[in-house]
C-alpha cells in the first residue's frame, strides 16, 4: 500500500490553539482539514511536512449562516455534503450547492470541506504521481524539477486549478476570511489565486481560511454550475463552467453575465468582454452564441489534464451555450 | 483405444433432465462470509514474525543493468535481506515454449516498472526506505514503443528470446478457397480497425506471502488464478523439488485474467522467506498492478470480407498487428486466438488470418477476459453491420442467414456441438423491441446488434500431459455434512457455488452442509486454473463424476435397508425416497451412515479430461474446446451530438450457457462481462508517454465506470443443453463480453450515422467523426444541387 | 514513535498504539484485526475502504487514525447483530451482489448509510449513493437490485 511519510499530528480544539501550534512549528507544518486532497498528495510524497495540524476540532468553523443584509457566510470546515444538501444553499446559492454536490464521489464530499476545496492544490498529469513515477519522468517544474512537460519551454508551472466550488463562488462575488498568528484579513476570492501553478494562492502557510463570505445576490440572478468529466462521479473536472446571469424585472432582459471557467490553467478564468454583449438584451440564440464565442476565444485547455485539449476547447462554447439556455429556462 | 479427432457425441444425456437444486439455488457457500467481512483474502492473512517486502522497479523503459549496490540498504536497521536478478537466474513464463521472464531482471530492464531488486524488512516503511538506498547503475538503451518501431528497428532487441528481430509470434493460416470466395462475392468490404490497450483492474491488488518451514517446504499464499501453474514455476525457478512446494490461493478479489500467470512478487516472497527464515509478504501498490498488466493487446486490424447480395459470407481475410509489450506472457496463444476464434457462429466458406505480435518496451499484454478474440470480434461485427447496411438487410437477419448451425465443424476444424445462437438473436430482438424501434428512434438515439462465440475451456493443458485437467475429491461425513476438495480457483466467478450445487443435486445435501475447500495444492486435487472459461465445464464434470460414485454407494445401501432396488430410489434435498412407495424414506444423514456401514468411510474422487479435438494442422488444437458458448447483444445508446459523449442506456444480453446451474451467478457473469466490454467501448485506455511510461497508473486516471456510468442491463439466459457439459452447462464468464463493444459501435452508427472503428469511443473521437460527417455532407450537398 | 489513541469502532472503545502516519484503514486492518475493510487503490479512488464515520460513509484510507479519535466508526464487521445479518447483507448474498466480494464491505457501508438517511431511495438515488464505490465484477445491476430489496425489507420491518 502507498504509505504516508512520517509526521507528528496535532489536534487543536480551537482556532487559537491551531494558530499557536502554527507559530510553534513555523515552516515545518501543514494544516489538514478533510485530508482528501492533502493525504493523496502526501502519499505521492509531494508534501512531507514534519507536523500536521488538524483543523477538524475547530467546530466553530462548521456553519452556514445568513448575515444581516442578506449575505451568507459559510464556515471553512463545513463539509461539501452539508453545502450540497443545505436548503439555504440550494435556494440562495444554487450554483454553489450544485458545484459542492459534484465534487469527486459521496465519501469525499462527506470528508472534504469548503476551505479545503478552495485551497485544492493544482493538478497535472506530470505531478499527481508517485515518487517512482516522477523520478522516471525526470520530475517537473512544480516539484523537484526544472522542466515543464506541458509547455515544453515554459518557465511557469501551469498545473490546473481544479476546484469545483471556486468558479461558482467567484461568480457570486465571494470573499475568503483568513486568520493567521499575525491577524485576520479578507480577500476577494477572485484575487486569491495567482497564475503560478506551484503555489496558486496568496494564502500564507500559517493562514487558515476561516470562512467564505458570499454577498447578497442581485434579485434577478440565476446561477448554475456545469462540470464536464468523463465519469459521472469521482473524477475531477476536465472543464467546468460557473454562470450567473442577472435578469431585469421582466425576467428576460439581461443586465450582466458572470462567467468563470476552470480546469484550464493555474487559476480560474473569468471570461471577459461580456458586458457589452449582453447588457440590455434578451438572451436570444444570437446573444448566447456571442457569449459562447467569447468563451471559446478565451479558454485555452492544456495537456495538464489527460483529456484531449482541442476537444475541450471545442466543447467549451457548447457547454456555455447550454448553461445560458438553462438560465433562460429557469425563469 | 485412441479416439479420432472431433468425434461428435452420439446422444445428449442432458436433454430433458429435470432438477431439484440445479437452477434453483441462488446462494453460494462462501456468500455470507463475503457480506460479513469474514472472507479472507491474501492481504488479510498475517503470520507471526512476518516481514514485508517491496520491489525496486526500473525507471527506464529499456536499460542494461551495469551494477547493483545494495550495501547501504542492507545496512539499514530493520532490513533483513535484499535479492536481485542474479539470485533467481532461471527464466519462467506461463507457456513452456516462451519462458522469457525472470523474477527480477538479470541483465537488463525492458519496461518502466520492470523489477530489479527486492527488499525484506520489518515493515513496509523500512522496506521503502531501503529501496531508496539501493544504487543501480543503468546503461540506458533506446526503447521501442510501438509495433511499427519494433518492426523497423530489429537492431534494438527488446527481448532476446525473439528469433526474428522483435517479432514475438507470427501466425498465418488459410482455410478454403480465398480467391474463389472473393470472386463470387457481390460486395467486398475492407476496413481498418484499432482496439486500444485496456487492463483488468481488479479491485484487489496482487498480494503474496511466502513461508519456508523447517522441513524445507515452501508455502506461498497468493492472489493467483492459476495455483497449479504457480506451483510448478515456483519449484522450477527456485530449484526446489515440486514436492517441497505448496501453493494456497485464498479468496481472490477479482482477476479477469490479470492473475493467470506467475508474477515477480510470488518468486520474491518465496526467495526472501527462504533467505530470512521468516514469512514475507508483498502487497502491490495500485501502480504496480498496472505495471504487472497482462491486459488486452492493442491491435491494428484490417478485415476484408466478401458477401453475396443476399448477405451470405464468401471469404474473410484478416491482417492483425499487435503490441505485446516486453514479454511473451500468453502471447503465443493470443496470436492464434486472434484468428482461430472468429469462425463461428457464422459459416465461413473461406478464411485467412495473418497475425503478428511484436515485443515493445512496455508492460506485457496478456489474457484479459475474452482472451485474444474480443478485438477481432469488434472489428468483424462492425464490418458485418456495414455489409448489412450496404445490402439494405436487417443486421439481425444478415447474422441469421450466416448461422453455422449446431453439431458441425468450423472451417478451421473446431467441433461445434450445442449452439443456441439463433435463440440468442431472437431473444435480444424481442426484448429490445428491435423490429418496432430500429431506425425509428430520433437522431442521437440508436440500437446496435452483435454476436459472438467463445470457448468453454481450452481443450489442452498448457504443458502437455495425459493426466486429468480437473479433479474433485468429495468426502461425506456421517453427520450429513459434505466437503468438496477442489483445486479450482474461486475468483468471484462462482466455482464454489457451481460445485456445491452439483453435490446438493446428486446427494441431497443442503447448501449449508457443504464446505468447499479450494485451491490448496496440499489439500486439493489439481485443477489447471481459472482461465479460458474452463472451470464449469471441466470441474463441473469432475464433480459430477465424484458425486455419482458416492450416489451409487448411497443408493445401494439405502436399497438394501428399504428392501427395494436402487433404480427405484431417488435422492431429494434432505432425503432418499422410494419412488414406488413414498412412505419409504431415509434422511440424508441416515443414508450416509448406511452407506458408510456398507462400504467404509465415504469419499470419492472424480476427474475430467477432454477428448482429442481441433484441426489437423499445426496450431489446429489452439482454439479447440469441448464446447462453445454463443452470445448476442443489442445495445441502446444516446449520443450527444454537441459534445460527443456516448451514453450506453441499456444492453440486452442473450447468452447460451448451455444450462444455468446457478442462474443468478450466470446473470452476474453476463452483466459483469457486458459492463466490462461497454467500459472498453466508451472510456478505458491504458496509454504510454514518449518515455514509455504509463500515463496514469491509478484508479483515478485509468477510469473504470462507476454506478452512474454503467448501463441498465437485461440478462436473457438461453439454455441449449450441451451433450457433454455438466447437466448441459457451458461457459458464461467471458463470452458475453465480446458483443458489447461492436453492439455499442453499431448503435452509435444507428444513432448518428458515423462508423467508429477506433476504440475507445471517447467524446473527442465521436465529435471529430460527427464534424467530419457534417463536412462530407456539406461538400456533397452543393455538388448534388449542381447536378452536372 | 507510536502514540496511544482510543478508537471507537462498532460501538466499542479500543486503545491502541500506532505511528501518527497510519491511516484509519491501517489501524483497522493491521492493529484491530478488522480486515473486512479493504484496500484497493492506495489513495481514495475506489471506495473499498469505506466505513461509516459519525453516520456518513467516509474513506478510511484518507482518514488518519488519530483523526478518527472521538468519532464513531462503523465497519462491515459491525453491520450484523447477534440476532442476525443486516438485511443488506442477506440481500447481497441472495442476489449475487457480491461476486469476488472485495468491494462488497465498502459498498455495504455506503448502502447502509444511505438507507439510514433515506429508507425509500429510488434506483437513481442508490446509484448516486454508491457512485464512490467501484465494483469490477457485477456491472452494479445485482447490487442495485439487492439494495432495493433490502430497503423494502427494512420498510416492512419497521412500518
Amino acid at each position: 500500500m502507498l504509505r504516508l511519510p512520517r509526521f507528528q499530528y496535532h489536534a487543536p480544539r480551537s482556532l487559537t490553539g491551531a494558530l499557536e501550534l502554527a507559530s510553534r512549528h513555523a515552516n515545518e507544518f501543514m494544516y489538514i482539514a478533510g485530508g482528501t486532497d492533502l493525504l493523496p498528495n502526501m502519499k505521492h510524497l509531494l508534501f512531507e511536512p514534519p507536523h500536521l495540524i488538524s483543523l477538524r476540532g475547530l467546530r466553530e468553523l462548521d456553519f452556514i449562516e445568513v448575515q444581516g443584509g442578506g449575505g451568507i457566510r459559510i464556515g471553512a470546515l463545513t463539509t461539501l455534503t452539508r453545502i450540497a444538501e443545505s436548503d439555504l444553499a440550494r435556494r440562495e446559492l444554487p450554483s454553489l450547492a450544485q458545484a459542492a454536490g459534484l465534487v469527486a464521489g459521496p465519501q469525499i464530499r462527506n470528508m472534504g470541506t469548503l476551505g479545503g476545496n478552495v485551497c485544492l492544490d493544482t493538478r497535472c498529469v506530470y505531478y499527481n504521481q508517485t515518487l517512482f513515477w516522477r523520478k522516471a519522468l525526470g520530475y517537473c517544474l512544480k516539484k523537484d524539477g526544472s522542466q515543464c512537460h506541458v509547455v515544453q519551454s515554459g518557465k511557469r508551472c501551469v498545473a490546473a486549478h481544479s476546484a469545483d466550488t471556486v468558479p461558482a463562488l467567484i461568480t457570486l462575488g465571494a470573499a475568503v476570511e483568513l486568520q493567521s498568528p499575525r491577524g485576520a484579513r479578507e480577500i476577494r476570492l477572485e484575487d486569491f489565486f495567482s497564475g503560478d501553478g506551484v503555489k496558486n494562492t496568496v494564502r500564507e502557510a500559517d493562514e487558515i481560511i476561516t470562512a467564505v463570505r458570499i454577498p447578497p445576490q442581485p434579485r434577478g440572478r440565476r446561477a448554475n454550475y456545469t462540470k464536464v468529466r468523463i465519469r459521472n462521479s469521482i473524477d475531477f473536472p476536465i472543464l467546468s463552467i460557473a454562470l450567473a446571469v442577472d435578469f431585469r424585472e421582466d425576467g428576460r432582459t439581461c443586465d450582466n453575465v458572470e462567467l468563470v471557467m476552470t480546469a484550464l490553467g493555474s487559476k480560474p478564468r473569468r471570461i471577459g468582454n461580456l458586458h457589452g454583449v449582453v447588457e440590455g438584451r434578451a438572451l436570444t440564440a444570437e446573444v448566447i452564441q456571442a457569449v459562447a464565442h467569447q468563451a471559446h476565444r478565451q479558454a485555452h485547455p492544456l495537456t495538464n489534464i489527460n483529456v484531449d485539449p482541442e476537444w475541450r476547447r471545442e466543447v467549451a462554447p457548447v457547454y456555455v451555450r447550454r448553461a445560458l439556455e438553462r438560465a433562460v429556462r429557469a425563469g | 483405444m485412441s479416439k479420432k479427432l472431433n468425434e461428435m457425441p452420439v446422444s445428449n444425456p442432458n436433454k430433458g433432465r429435470t432438477f431439484k437444486v440445479v437452477g434453483r439455488q441462488p446462494r453460494k457457500p462462501e456468500g455470507l462470509k463475503k457480506v460479513s467481512g469474514e472472507a479472507l483474502y491474501t492481504d488479510d492473512i498475517v503470520l507471526p514474525r512476518m516481514l514485508h517486502a517491496k520491489i525496486l522497479r526500473s525507471i527506464h523503459a529499456h536499460a542494461r543493468i551495469r551494477k547493483i549496490d545494495a550495501s547501504k540498504a542492507l545496512a539499514l536497521p530493520g532490513v533483513h535481506a535484499v535479492v536481485t536478478g542474479n539470485d533467481m537466474p532461471i527464466a519462467y513464463g506461463i507457456i513452456p515454449w516462451t519462458q522469457d521472464e525472470y523474477p527480477l531482471c538479470t541483465d537488463k530492464t525492458r519496461f518502466v516498472g520492470d523489477g530489479v531488486a527486492a527488499v525484506a524488512a520489518v515493515d513496509e516503511d523500512t522496506a521503502n526506505r531501503a529501496l531508496e538506498l539501493i544504487e543501480v547503475e543503468y546503461e540506458v538503451l533506446p526503447a521501442v514503443l510501438s509495433p511499427e518501431q519494433a518492426r523497423e528497428h530489429p537492431e534494438i532487441k527488446v527481448n532476446e528470446k525473439a528469433k526474428d528481430g522483435n517479432l514475438s509470434k507470427h501466425v498465418f493460416l488459410e482455410f478454403g478457397d480465398m480467391e474463389g470466395g472473393f470472386a463470387r462475392a457481390d460486395v467486398v468490404d475492407e476496413d481498418h480497425f484499432y482496439f486500444e490497450n485496456t487492463t483488468h483492474a481488479p479491485i484487489e491488488p496482487h498480494c503474496a506471502i511466502g513461508q519456508y518451514d523447517r522441513n524445507g517446504v515452501l508455502t506461498v499464499w497468493s492472489s493467483t488464478q492459476v495455483p497449479h501453474y504457480l506451483h510448478r514455476e515456483l519449484a522450477r525457478v527456485l530449484n526446489l523439488p515440486q514436492n517441497r512446494v505448496r501453493v494456497i490461493q485464498p479468496l481472490v478479489g477479482g482477476a479477469f485474467g490479470g492473475k493467470s500467470e506467475p508474477f515477480d512478487l510470488e518468486f520474491c516472497v518465496a526467495k526472501l522467506a527462504m533467505i530470512t527464515g521468516r514469512p514475507v509478504k508483498i502487497l502491490y501498490t495500485r501502480e504496480e498492478v498496472f505495471y504487472s498488466h497482462r491486459g488486452r493487446h492493442p491491435m491494428e486490424m484490417t478485415y476484408r470480407t466478401g458477401a453475396t447480395k443476399d448477405g451470405k459470407l464468401t471469404a474473410i481475410d484478416a491482417k492483425i498487428t499487435f503490441d505485446g509489450g516486453a514479454y511473451s506472457s500468453f502471447g503465443l496463444v493470443t496470436a492464434y486466438y486472434s484468428g482461430q476464434l472468429l469462425t463461428a457462429p457464422y459459416q465461413m466458406p473461406a478464411y485467412r488470418f495473418d497475425s503478428s505480435r511484436w515485443f515493445t518496451n512496455k508492460p506485457a499484454c496478456g489474457p484479459k477476459r475474452g482472451h485474444g478474440s474480443v478485438q477481432p470480434r469488434f472489428a468483424f461485427e462492425v464490418q458485418l453491420d456495414k455489409i448489412a447496411h450496404r445490402l439494405n438487410l436487417d443486421p439481425i437477419e444478415l447474422r441469421r442467414r450466416n448461422f453455422i448451425g449446431e453439431y458441425t465443424e468450423t472451417i478451421n476444424g473446431l467441433r461445434i456441438t450445442s449452439n443456441g445462437f439463433l435463440e440468442c438473436l431472437d431473444a435480444v430482438e424481442k426484448a429490445s423491441g428491435w423490429k418496432e424501434r430500429r431506425g425509428k428512434l430520433p437522431f442521437g438515439k440508436g440500437l446496435g446488434v452483435a454476436g459472438s462465440m467463445y470457448i468453454s475451456g481450452t481443450n489442452y493443458p498448457i504443458y502437455p500431459n495425459e493426466m486429468p485437467q480437473s479433479a474433485v475429491l468429495v468426502r461425506l461425513d456421517r453427520s450429513g455434512r459434505a466437503v468438496i476438495f477442489c483445486g479450482a480457483s474461486e475468483i468471484g466467478q462462482g466455482v464454489n457455488a457451481m460445485l456445491a450445487n452439483i453435490l446438493c443435486e446428486e446427494l441431497g445435501t443442503a447448501l449449508a452442509d457443504v464446505q468447499v475447500v479450494s485451491s490448496d495444492t496440499d489439500l486439493t486435487p489439481i485443477d489447471l486454473g481459472a482461465y479460458s472459461s474452463r472451470v464449469t465445464f471441466m470441474c463441473g464434470n469432475a464433480c459430477i463424476d465424484a458425486a455419482r460414485k458416492l450416489r451409487k454407494q448411497i443408493l445401494e445401501a439405502c436399497a438394501e435397508k428399504l428392501q427395494t432396488s436402487p433404480e427405484d430410489l431417488d435422492i431429494l434435498p434432505g432425503e432418499v425416497v422410494c419412488l414406488k412407495d413414498t412412505a419409504k424414506r431415509l434422511s440424508t444423514p441416515e443414508a450416509f451412515q448406511l452407506a458408510e456401514a456398507k462400504s467404509g468411510s465415504l469419499a470419492a474422487t472424480g476427474s475430467f479430461k477432454t477428448n482429442p479435438l481441433g484441426g489437423d494442422y499445426r496450431g489446429g488444437t489452439i482454439g479447440a474446446s469441448p464446447a462453445y458458448s454463443f452470445t448476442a447483444h443489442v445495445a441502446e445508446v444516446t449520443v450527444d451530438p454537441g459534445a460527443g459523449f456516448v451514453t450506453v442506456d441499456r444492453i440486452w444480453i442473450a447468452h447460451d450457457c448451455g444450462k444455468a446451474i446457478n442462474p443468478i451467478l450466470v446473470e452476474g457473469q453476463m452483466e459483469g462481462s457486458a459492463y466490462m466490454g461497454c467500459a472498453e467501448a466508451i472510456m478505458e485506455a491504458q496509454t504510454y508517454n514518449s518515455k514509455g511510461m504509463h500515463i496514469g497508473p491509478s484508479l483515478l486516471d485509468y477510469r473504470i465506470p462507476t454506478s452512474l456510468d454503467t448501463p441498465e442491463m437485461q440478462s436473457l439466459i438461453i439454455e441449449s443443453i450441451d451433450p457433454e457439459g455438466p447437466y448441459g452447462a457451458k461457459e458464461a464468464g467471458e463470452g458475453p463480453l465480446h458483443p458489447s463493444i461492436p453492439a455499442v459501435a453499431n448503435a452509435i452508427f444507428d444513432a448518428v450515422g458515423v462508423r467508429l472503428t477506433r476504440l475507445p469511443f471517447t467524446p473527442a473521437v465521436v465529435l471529430k467523426a460527427l464534424r467530419e460527417k457534417e463536412e462530407r455532407e456539406r461538400r456533397a450537398a452543393p455538388a448534388a444541387a449542381g447536378g452536372q | 514513535m507510536k502514540v496511544v489513541c482510543t478508537l471507537r469502532v462498532n460501538g466499542e472503545p479500543h486503545e491502541i498504539a500506532i505511528p501518527p502516519h497510519w491511516t484509519l484503514l491501517e489501524a483497522l486492518r493491521y492493529e484491530l484485526g478488522l480486515t473486512g475493510s479493504k484496500q484497493g487503490c492506495d489513495k481514495g479512488d475506489c471506495g473499498a475502504c469505506t466505513v461509516i464515520v459519525d453516520g456518513r460513509p467516509e474513506l478510511s484510507c484518507l482518514t488518519l487514525a488519530l483523526g478518527a479519535e472521538g468519532r464513531d466508526v462503523r465497519t462491515v464487521e459491525g453491520l450484523a447483530t447477534p440476532q442476525g445479518l443486516h438485511p443488506l447483507q442477506d440481500c447481497f448474498d441472495l442476489n449475487g451482489a457480491a461476486q469476488c466480494g472485495f468491494c462488497t464491505p465498502g459498498i455495504l457501508m455506503s448502502a447502509a448509510a444511505l438507507l439510514e438517511h433515506n429508507p425509500s431511495p429510488t434506483r437513481e438515488e442508490i446509484k448516486q449513493a454508491l457512485a464512490g464505490n467501484l465494483c469490477r465484477c457485477t456491472g452494479y445491476t445485482k447490487i442495485l437490485d439487492a439494495v432495493e430489496q433490502a430497503a423494502a425489507r427494512l420498510r416492512e420491518a419497521r412500518p
